[in-house]
């Protein structure tokens, strides 16, 4: 059982400041340091000493981020103690002045509910500083004099962070990592080839993490599972088909599946051949494997309900080793509720297929459009990927970009996969795997952990890149 | 008879839990509807599940004497998890998944045909659920039933097939050295070594896995590991519970073989153990077993000055009044068991060569405590003089395993005042807080460890061997009286022989 802090709840440290300096906040939280040391010792005990797994900071545009991430940080910080800065960045506002505030919340006490992770004397401090002016675009002078020393520096850039500005790279250097949503960029598509340029460009001890990524974790996971067996490996030199099914229009909802195929791509060492895009989403690729072999890649959007755009459906995986044929089918089960989103008005594209059932990957409605596409792609690939979105050619953003944040972000998150194995003769093994919800707390806490120094990340993220790019 | 498989790994599981993705296969847990079973094995299988860490196909087969349907079993799952798992509130969701994965038979051990029974019910799994013939075999049983569940498997040919077939039994493994040799013997007629897992569920507490981590990951500490250094280690393993529903076991085990056997002397093992070249099964087991082999033997007549055995009285702890062990259910009233131990042990080696290493086990303590606290020598020379000192202790490192999981530094540091006058103060790692991840309990990790088939957590035959040769001279020198068991009122640290073992050599335990 955990041992309860010493004394009683304390009220919340609070300090703010109107048109301050970054030397005030400094100060002001050096003396807030030294009360909560003073407020935590007894006659006959010294203080315990501070503990901090890190400084996290938050980069925010608008207000609704500004509160997501004081949030966010807040939902963090009670199981780790840390300092979060929130920098709500508003360069384009005039005259120039920085309002900071600090709030320490009492240190957390500990029950049988809240167990073990709070039995340490849990302290966070939450900095925001609302910068307007062209101080905003110089953050690395801003949160500098501000960071815990020795522990790792975050930067979660809540919207779409500005690729290839002074100011992000004025940002980075400061930083162990940088924390995007590559769901919630707008004009995503440039915007994710701007984050895989960073990637690819970046310092050696920076580490990139996408909170897509970690969403895309329950399928890696269960991809890797049916190659677990030994008997099974010999499957993945004869993976002949991928078929993915995703919600939404644009290039930018087929950037999860890019980056869950350039996964596969680059742990198996397949090379990109030849890509496009054709009309309904579809998209199809072929890469080699080993040397010789083509692997076939299709995509194609799908109306489901419950999806949101971008989100996979359906993963189906097909192949041939040693005489076995071999399918694997994983699929968000049709009987996952969700909340009805009834803020985010009419589905703003046209759906090229309607599916239903639990075995719904369309393969081959998928591959039976890709070939018919596939020549034409090839011949004609410039013209295409716009006719295949029906936006102009350029950018294809979703049209309501601030909504596609909102619903990826959605508390009801919950997940249920379904998976289908089919090896050789035998019957199919039905799996269902329920997964709990995971809000965006446990997805930036789930990457943080990992160290945000994913190479597996990179290496996909560069093979998406380039599928993206080739489309 | 099988062995582990090898391959080359996975390269979809990089990056996924270190590697980590275990194969499909059927657990069968012998004992599944007893205590062990619904207090760890099933939670943490569900919490598995929950950490996405099971994977498709894997089921759960429950075999016990009692006659219960599927549903029933899973009902009765289902209520343990909820009760015991480490996650609350338990997510339902998962749950029922996890649920559906569950399968029950009545096996009654003695039965041949039950066993065999069992097999087609595997078999008829393994073909619909495409587990490759994988199987993991839980002896979640009192000890005395391994030998009979291993014979039978053998006799079923459960033991053998496509796949890997491994056993898992729990401590403690034999009751002295002879025991445990014959049982390793009859264990690895049926199973190869590799396929054998000895769990010592201590080695999966993650902050046992630290020490190591804390001795081989960092060049600070290392080189003052040694004799040099190094004044005293002592080892703490305190309970402030009883024997609870344990009585009949407990009374004929004891301490000594419950505790020091396997936890009190792993510990030591890794504390002292000489640095492995790799974090491999048998790198890391090779060197604890030398560590175990350079201890030196407690001969009898050594027991009576190097060894204390206490039995608990009736007192108070944590504000209630407890019974005295002989009053516990199903302990004989005239009992001769200790429920407290201490010992002073030597590593004879060159690293170790004069540090006693105290050990230090027991129930019906103040608290629940377990720690390896490392003494360092005093300073040659009091460069500040004896006054300012005198609030000075030595350095010390302490590794504390549960509760409050971490690593504590004692140094000397300048009290700010005028003039010079020094006290010890601490420096803390806290496990709990100091990481983004959640600490999962010792089962998860074991019970995921021999999916994969990594061994390195498991007690190896000759490890498990080898602590019995140091235990079985301490038990024959205590059934004859030497020395008598010391009786102590429960929410103490012990008799007072405890205290005077090291007294006489001018230390004192330290109160966790």
């Amino acid at each position: 059982m955990a041992q309860a802090l010493s004394g009683p709840p304390r009220d919340a440290l609070e300090w703010k400041g109107e048109g301050v300096t970054i030397a005030q906040v400094l100060s002001a939280l050096t003396e807030f340091r030294r009360k909560f040391a003073e407020a935590q010792s007894t006659d006959d005990d010294h203080p315990h000493p501070r503990n901090c797994v890190m400084t996290l900071i938050a980069v925010a545009a608008t207000e609704a981020e500004e509160k997501l991430a004081q949030r966010i940080c807040t939902t963090i910080a009670v199981h780790h103690p840390s300092l979060a800065i929130v920098v709500r960045d508003q360069a384009d506002v005039k005259p120039g002045r920085i309002d900071a505030s600090i709030t320490a919340p009492p240190p957390v006490q500990v029950t049988e509910a809240t167990g073990a992770a709070a039995a340490s004397p849990a302290h966070y401090e939450l900095v925001t500083l609302q910068v307007r002016g062209p101080a905003a675009t110089h953050l690395a002078g801003l949160v500098d004099p501000l960071l815990v020393s020795g522990v790792p520096t975050y930067v979660w850039w809540l919207g779409t962070p500005p690729f290839g500005s002074r100011e992000l790279r004025d940002a980075l250097d400061i930083a162990d990592a940088l924390v995007v949503d590559t769901a919630g960029f707008a004009r995503p598509y440039h915007s994710f080839l701007g984050f895989a340029d960073t990637s690819a460009h970046a310092h050696r001890r920076l580490g990139m993490a996408d909170l897509q990524w970690a969403r895309l974790a329950p399928w890696r996971e269960s991809i890797a599972q049916f190659f677990a067996p030994v008997t099974r490996r010999p499957f993945l030199s004869g993976i002949s088909e991928i078929g993915i099914d995703y919600a939404g229009a644009g290039r930018g909802n087929r950037i999860p599946s890019a980056t869950l195929v350039g996964w596969m791509a680059s742990a198996l060492g397949w090379k990109l051949q030849r890509a496009a895009g054709g009309a309904g989403g579809i998209v199809s690729a072929q890469f080699e494997a080993d040397g010789w072999r083509i692997v076939d890649v299709a995509f194609r959007s799908v109306v489901k309900a419950g999806l949101v755009e971008g989100e996979i459906s359906t993963v189906r995986i097909v192949g041939t080793a040693g005489g076995t044929t071999f399918r694997l089918s994983i699929a968000r089960a049709p009987e996952r509720t969700r909340r009805p989103a009834p803020d985010l008005g009419p589905v703003p594209f046209q759906h090229q297929h309607s599916t239903g059932g639990e075995d719904d990957a369309g393969m081959e409605i998928a591959q039976r459009k890709a070939a018919q596409h596939r020549e034409m792609a090839f011949q004609n690939r410039d013209s295409l990927h716009h006719t295949a979105t029906g936006d102009p050619p350029g950018e294809s953003a979703p049209p309501r970009p601030t909504v596609f944040v909102r619903e990826r972000r959605r508390a009801d998150n919950s997940l249920v996969l379904l998976t289908l194995i089919d090896i050789g003769g035998a019957d199919t093994l039905r799996h269902v795997q329920r997964i709990e919800s995971n809000d965006d707390a446990s997805l930036l806490v789930e990457l943080l952990a990992m160290g945000a120094h994913d190479a597996v990340f990179a290496r996909s993220l560069a093979a998406g890149a380039g599928l993206m790019r080739a489309l | 008879m099988s062995t582990t498989a090898t391959a080359a790994p996975n390269p979809l599981a990089e990056g996924l839990h270190d590697y980590r993705v275990a194969e499909p296969a059927l657990m069968v847990i012998f004992g599944a509807t007893g205590d062990l079973s619904g207090r760890k094995l099933l939670p943490a299988l569900y919490n598995l599940a929950k950490q996405r860490l099971l994977p498709a196909g894997f089921a759960v087969v429950g075999a016990a004497i009692d006659d219960l349907s599927d549903d029933a079993f899973r009902k009765r799952a289902s209520e343990k998890i909820s009760e015991f798992s480490r996650t609350q509130p338990v997510d339902e969701a998962v749950l029922q998944s996890f649920l559906e994965g569950l399968f029950y038979i009545k096996v009654d051990f003695s039965k041949l045909d039950d066993f065999k029974a069992l097999g087609r019910r595997l078999d008829e799994l393994d073909h619909a659920r495409h587990v490759g013939g994988n199987r993991v075999f839980y002896c979640a049983t009192p000890p005395p039933t391994y030998e009979t569940i291993t014979e039978q498997l053998k006799a079923a040919g459960l033991n053998a097939g496509d796949g890997y077939h491994r056993i898992v039994v729990e401590k403690p493994f034999g009751n002295d050295v002879k025991s445990a040799r014959e049982l390793n013997r009859m264990v690895q007629r049926v199973f190869h070594e590799d396929s054998v897992f000895r769990i010592d569920h201590y080695l999966g507490k993650e902050t046992v896995q630290n020490i190591m981590a804390f001795r081989f990951a960092n060049s600070i500490f290392e080189p003052i590991w040694n004799c040099h250094l190094i004044d005293s280690v002592q080892i703490t393993a305190a309970e402030e519970i009883g024997v609870e529903n344990r009585g009949a076991y407990y009374d004929k085990a004891g301490t000594l073989r419950d505790i020091v056997q396997n936890h009190a002397l792993q510990l030591l093992a890794l504390t002292a153990m000489e640095p492995p070249i790799a974090f491999e099964a048998n790198a890391v087991r090779d060197e604890k077993v030398k560590v175990l082999r350079a201890i030196r033997p407690i001969t009898e007549e050594d027991a009576v000055k190097s060894t204390v055995r206490g039995q608990y009285t009736s007192g108070w702890v944590l504000g209630e009044h407890v019974h005295g062990y002989r009053e516990e259910p199903n302990v004989a009233p005239g009992s001769l068991t200790e429920t407290f131990v201490a010992l002073r042990l030597f590593v004879d080696n060159w690293r170790w060569a004069g540090v006693p290493f105290y050990i230090r086990a027991g129930k019906r303590m103040p608290k629940r405590a377990t720690e390896i606290r490392v003494l360092f020598n005093r300073p040659p020379h009091l460069t500040f003089g004896r006054q300012a000192a005198q609030e000075l202790d030595p350095n010390a490192i302490t590794l504390r395993i549960q509760p409050e999981e971490g690593i504590s530094l004692r140094f000397g540091a300048k009290v700010p005042a005028a003039g010079i006058r020094l006290r010890s103060v601490a420096m803390d790692f806290l496990y709990a807080s100091s990481f983004l991840v959640e600490v999962p309990e010792a089962y998860e990790r074991l019970l995921l460890d021999c999916m994969i088939g990594d061994p390195t957590l498991f007690t190896r035959a000759d490890e498990v061997e080898t602590a019995w040769t140091l235990i079985d001279p301490i038990e024959a020198a205590w059934r004859e009286g030497r020395p008598p068991l010391q009786m102590y009122p429960a929410g103490t640290w012990g008799p007072n022989a405890a205290a005077k073992l090291l007294e006489a050599d001018g230390r004192e335990w330290h109160r966790p």
